[in-house]
């Protein structure tokens, strides 16, 4: 791989990324990265609780507004993420913790695609959901055991996000080699 | 002002056992950990309500989707409190930092506009039969909310960009040591 990583490191935009002093480099590729995560892991994370019983008041197919948003947040961190990795690629991809957080990020969209497609497209009946509002158990066995389903994936992508935003943390301690050229 | 920064520092620095604990490997990382997580949930619930506000989703009862909030300020005070840490861990990291001193501006601004909004609006938007579209001046206050905890996502970001460089001085008294006209 070093060979790869050498000659990235060596291209004009990983230099600019690592190396500009301006404001508009570097501090803004994070502050993007960290409102981004906010939408994207906030916004799921409002759906999840919504799902767990939080403000049952809230129809949740009426959630599905806000989703542009959360997918904004998403490719502003996956654009400022590419960025990130062509400034440091050795200290990203050298590193286990790296692929862990992708990993997350995975589960997360996995159990986003599932969620969203039970709850947001127009087929599902809302009885099912009614059911997830009273708590389950209250509309029937077949009813309950959807409730369920959607509360378990509910609890998966919040432990999804937290994986990934630890996991992202963790990067900038974990690291063995910070480039391939030193 | 700078008098208030040295107290401020050399209290922090008293409080070693807590500098001792966030110095061990992994205290930093997970009180980050928990910030981030933190700020995830207050953007996440802060925002959605404040898009509410303003126009977005009318569908969903402005009083049902504020049952969210108590989770994004949960998700505050997640941040708040490890923000605490690093702050008496390293209080002259902080202290003497623009950035931080702005992100602390933007907080408690953010803070007064959130008051201004249970004082002013929070009954009229979530009474009985209001209607769909939150007046005007709740929809200048979720636009100020937005614009300002973006704001404190920005400086939190820049705080590594503008920590104070060194002069030689160290501990409390480092801005008066290294302020060439503070004692002038």
């Amino acid at each position: 791989m070093d060979p790869f990583f050498l000659w990235l490191e060596a291209t004009p935009l990983s230099v600019w990324v690592r190396e500009s002093t301006s404001v508009m480099a570097f501090p803004a590729i994070l502050s993007a990265h960290a409102i981004g995560m906010g939408l994207a892991a906030g916004i799921n994370s409002a759906l999840a609780l919504r799902l767990l019983g939080v403000a049952r008041g809230v129809p949740v197919r009426e959630l599905r507004r806000f989703v542009p948003l959360m997918w904004l947040g998403f490719w502003l961190n996956a654009a400022s993420g590419a960025l990130l990795l062509i400034g440091y690629p050795t200290k990203a991809l050298t590193n286990p913790v790296f692929y862990l957080k992708l990993s997350f990020i995975a589960l997360a969209l996995w159990t986003y695609r599932i969620t969203s497609r039970r709850v947001f497209a127009r087929e599902v009946d809302q009885t099912e959901l009614a059911a997830v509002s009273a708590g389950g158990g209250t509309v029937g066995v077949v009813v309950t055991q959807e409730a369920v389903k959607l509360r378990t994936l509910a609890f998966v992508t919040l432990m999804s996000w937290t994986g990934a935003i630890t996991a992202g943390r963790l990067l900038a301690y974990t690291y063995r080699r910070l480039l391939a050229s030193w | 002002m700078v008098d208030f920064q040295i107290w401020l520092v050399s209290t922090f620095a008293r409080a070693t056992p807590v500098a001792r604990l966030m110095h061990t490997a992994w205290a930093w990382p997970i009180a980050e950990s928990v910030h981030f997580i933190g700020l995830s949930l207050l953007v996440g619930m802060i925002f959605l309500f404040d898009l509410r506000l303003l126009g977005m989703a009318q569908r969903i009862p402005i009083g049902a989707l504020h049952k969210l909030v108590p989770w994004g300020v949960a998700g505050f005070a997640m941040s708040f409190f490890s923000g605490i840490l690093f702050l008496m861990a390293e209080p002259d990291q902080y202290v003497y930092n623009p950035a931080f001193q702005s992100k602390v501006l933007f907080m408690v601004a953010a803070g007064l506009n959130a008051s201004l909004f249970y004082l002013t609006s929070y009954r009229r938007v979530t009474a009985a039969g209001a209607p769909a579209l939150a007046p005007r001046s709740a929809r200048l206050i979720a636009v100020a909310s937005i614009s300002l905890w973006i704001s404190v996502i920005i400086a939190g970001r820049l705080l590594t960009f503008y920590r104070p460089a060194p002069c030689g001085a160290e501990g409390p008294g480092v801005l008066a040591q290294c302020l060439p006209n503070y004692y002038r």
